[in-house]
């Protein structure tokens, strides 16, 4: 930990009785980073904010923001960070404008042109009830009252739920504003061309447990490629299966797809051995390809 | 009929049908031990008005007073109030939810979600009522009372009827409307106006026909538990039964669904309109937002009007009444046993003091304070969990005792007005009955009455920082308060329980009568003080405990 740690756990555990939802989690975010936490629905996204935010007390492990513990510090914490839960809800019966009143006074030095400046960027409606409102526009909501108060840290459980593709992507760029400025963001999502668009690093949770935590340039240049073949032949999708780092192998009259990750000489040397290779074309795997891979491995773990 | 419909409504609602019905067999057979050390003799002379109001035969025993307390009066009330619950939530209640949409994306018409929705309501008053029958055939038997000549069936067969009245008619509005609150609402005025209505109207000479417009006159006039089923009257409640479930059956049918949008009340146009927009904007707009506290007493300032204006105008109102009944009520209060009056809240029917104690201390000002206190406590933490708004609401920087504090807060304020608002009112009412009563002590029991509903707020607001569920904060509060409340009276009926009635809470208010002997500054000390161990352990274990996170 430094001292431009913005986001700092350490063995951070939490049991519901025997359940496990969060097993040791050790993570070190830099100030002025954006970090997505991936993982499919119950891995334990959610159960690591709510307990960053005191909402839930950590069953072993200790967690700082800014410098600061998420228990014995935490009002003083939330001064300092804008928070977007997943499944917002909010009161129905007031107003956008309301709303972020409400909150603005509990918090205290909001600025106002900023809010209609966000406000404006979004297109979001003020004046309708929030129970009025469809729930991307209610999202928007919940996002002006993150980012009102210009936190030094943001952390948002599936933020861009509900919103249209334009949205996504003025929210993107809200993301990397604030980040720029020296913003530190904590972005959980299962939006993966999100994370992949915006975060510097990613974090893979399964089961509770982190089983992954890299860049996301190192992540998708770790060798996992896509690999297109073209043969003069039919080929037999049992000469390449076997071979080392090949997986998804898909093969269609003369051509064959397939993902690989290691040594592309020792792949190269296997086929043409084989076959006449009439032409090869690869390309990076995106994040999602990344995450379905270790999502696998950690099944096929689990069930061997 | 659908079964699974069926089969969910029934599963969501079993739990209130079983617990109201075994609390009031278990009362049952509380109450009859109570009676069983009394001398009964006094029971002849007793005004045949009263008797009517609860259906208690002349000439009856122990028995007789406590089925008709317990099954006619409270009884017939509590499952009536169940089901009008259920009536009113069914359909209209999964279009507040927002669940509707998907129920009927199914191929199922909205007749016969209705109806499977109120065979279930049926079926949950009909499990009640076996209940009710087993307890009442077996209460004498264990605690080997001669009951005479008791028509139990009957008078649960009625019961029965009566809450399915309840249930429909709330049934039938929802129906219309899609208003959830406004039925139960609408209903629950009609029991209680109903209720209250066939006990006074029959004593007030020239009047006594007005009291036939009432569902509840069907039910009780003709005294089923000595007499046994009048079919005419079974006919007037069932064939209402068959003509709302007919009503509302339509009137789900004619109307859009609605969703679970909040709609646009009368205060939205008068804040979109620049002519009000100030004036509207003072009671419903930025200023309700500025603080914790201010916007918890905004979401329950509907129910703070409803209680003061009832309690302003029945008290305003009982000082004319007092005089208008002034002989009545003398030789009421003659042939009144003391001891049974104990049951009603106890006083002395013969003063004003005794008279507004029977009428307001017994029932309507602990109702009204405890409905405020209660609301407000029970839903302080458990609310905002159960919406999923208290996340949000913490992830400012604010403490949680800061929630439990403000939102106590709002509380008290409330127990305050309502407390200031029931002295105006009965001292109003004293001066236009031209009654005389004290103003010290009319103040002091209007005092008592506030620190009493304070200590059930109190009790709700604990439940709900230990536990965040708001059902538990409700049912854990209002369950003590009717039980204490009920306990009072029994205990206080016979001479060698009257010690034990000290520790209900109910005691301070009635038994001590402060109508009449003014303020115990010990009691008022000793509620206070429960009153802060009770905020001192809901912001403790609200402290301590995770939050929910419910959906």
């Amino acid at each position: 930990m430094t001292d431009q740690t913005a986001i700092h756990t350490e063995g951070l555990t939490k049991h519901y009785g025997d359940v496990e939802a969060l097993v040791d989690l050790d993570v070190d975010i830099s100030a002025g980073e954006i970090f997505g936490f991936l993982g499919p629905n119950g891995a334990g996204k959610t159960t690591t904010i709510r307990t960053m935010l005191d909402e839930i007390r950590p069953t072993a492990g200790t967690a700082t923001i800014l410098g600061m513990d998420t228990h014995r510090q935490s009002v003083e914490i939330r001064k300092h960070i804008g928070y977007v839960p997943g499944d917002l809800a909010m009161y129905p019966n007031l107003t956008g404008r309301d709303t972020l009143t409400y909150f603005a006074n509990l918090r205290g030095g909001v600025d106002w042109a900023y809010v209609d400046q966000l406000a404006e960027r979004l297109d979001a409606d003020l004046g309708k009830k929030v129970g009025d409102l469809s729930s991307g526009n209610r999202q928007k909501v919940g996002l002006i009252q993150a980012f009102m108060n210009r936190p030094d840290v943001l952390i948002m459980d599936e933020p861009s739920s509900g919103l249209d593709p334009l949205m996504q992507r003025e929210f993107q760029a809200m993301m990397r504003e604030v980040a720029s400025n020296g913003a530190t963001i904590f972005l959980s999502s299962h939006t993966l061309s999100e994370v992949q668009r915006v975060a510097d690093r990613v974090g893979i949770i399964r089961h509770g447990r982190l089983i992954a935590l890299e860049g996301v340039t190192s992540l998708r240049s770790k060798g996992m490629r896509k690999v297109d073949l073209s043969f003069d032949e039919r080929v037999d999708a049992g000469v390449f299966a076997p071979l080392p780092g090949v997986r998804d192998v898909a093969v269609e009259n003369h051509h064959v797809t397939l993902s690989f990750s290691g040594q592309m000489e020792t792949l190269l040397k296997v086929v043409t051995e084989r076959y006449h290779l009439l032409d090869i074309s690869t390309q990076e795997a995106d994040l999602e390809e990344i995450f379905l891979t270790y999502y696998r491995d950690g099944e096929e773990e689990v069930e061997g | 009929m659908l079964a699974n419909v069926f089969t969910k409504t029934a599963r969501d609602r079993w739990k209130s049908t079983v617990i109201a019905a075994v609390s009031l067999g278990c009362l049952l057979v509380f109450g009859m031990a109570a009676y069983n050390d009394v001398d009964v003799a006094f029971w002849d002379d007793f005004p045949e008005a009263f008797r009517t109001m609860f259906a208690i035969p002349e000439g009856a025993d122990v028995g007789g007073l406590a089925y008709g307390a317990i099954y006619t009066g409270y009884g017939a009330l509590t499952m009536a109030a169940v089901a009008l619950a259920a009536g009113a939530s069914v359909f209209a209640g999964e279009e507040r939810k927002g669940t509707i949409g998907l129920l009927l994306g199914n191929p199922v018409s909205r007749t016969r979600t209705l109806m499977s929705q109120a065979g279930a309501i049926v079926s949950l008053c009909f499990a009640g009522s076996v209940i009710l029958w087993v307890a009442g055939i077996g209460a004498p038997q264990m605690l080997n009372v001669d009951v005479g000549d008791m028509h139990i069936t009957e008078l649960v067969v009625m019961m029965f009827v009566i809450a399915l009245f309840h249930g429909f008619l709330a049934l039938a509005i929802a129906g219309w409307t899609g208003k959830p609150s406004l039925a139960s609402g609408v209903a629950t005025g009609v029991l209680v106006a109903s209720f209250v209505g066939v006990g006074l109207f029959p004593i007030i000479t020239g009047w006594e026909n007005v009291a036939k417009v009432f569902p509840w006159y069907y039910f009780s006039s003709s005294q089923p538990a000595l007499n046994g089923v009048d079919w005419g009257h079974f006919a007037v409640l069932a064939g209402s039964i068959l003509a709302l479930g007919a009503l509302a059956v339509v009137g789900v049918n004619r109307r859009d669904l609605k969703s679970q949008s909040v709609g646009t009340k009368l205060i939205d146009r008068l804040r979109e309109n620049p002519l009000t927009h100030r004036m509207a904007e003072m009671i419903a707009g930025t200023a309700r937002v500025s603080r914790i506290w201010v916007k918890t007493a905004s979401d329950h300032q509907a129910l703070l009007f409803i209680v003061v204006v009832t309690i302003v105008f029945m008290s305003l109102w009982l000082g004319p009444m007092y005089n208008m009944l002034d002989d009545a009520m003398a030789s009421l209060a003659e042939q009144f046993p003391e001891r049974l009056l104990a049951l009603f809240g106890g006083g002395d029917l013969s003063t004003a003091e005794g008279f507004f104690q029977i009428e307001l201390f017994s029932l309507v000002i602990p109702i009204g304070l405890l409905a405020a206190t209660i609301s407000i406590g029970a839903r302080a933490m458990a609310g905002e969990e159960e919406r999923n708004t208290m996340g949000l609401l913490l992830a400012s920087p604010i403490r949680r005792s800061t929630v439990v504090l403000q939102k106590t807060w709002t509380m008290v304020l409330f127990t305050v007005i309502i407390g200031i608002a029931s002295f105006l009112g009965i001292a109003g009412g004293s001066v236009l009955g031209g009654l005389g009563m004290n103003m010290g002590n009319i103040a002091a029991a209007c005092l008592m009455a506030s620190l009493l509903g304070l200590l059930f707020g109190g009790l709700a607001l604990a439940l709900s920082g230990a536990t965040g569920r708001t059902a538990i904060a409700v049912y854990g509060s209002v369950g003590i308060a009717v039980i204490t409340f009920i306990a009072n009276g029994f205990l206080t009926v016979n001479e060698n329980t009257e010690a034990w009635a000290r520790i209900s809470p109910f005691y301070y208010l009635l038994a001590t009568e402060p109508l009449v002997n003014g303020m115990d500054w010990l009691h008022g000390a000793g509620f206070l003080a429960l009153f802060a161990v009770l905020f001192a352990l809901a912001v403790f274990s609200f402290n301590r405990r995770d939050l929910r996170q419910t959906g």
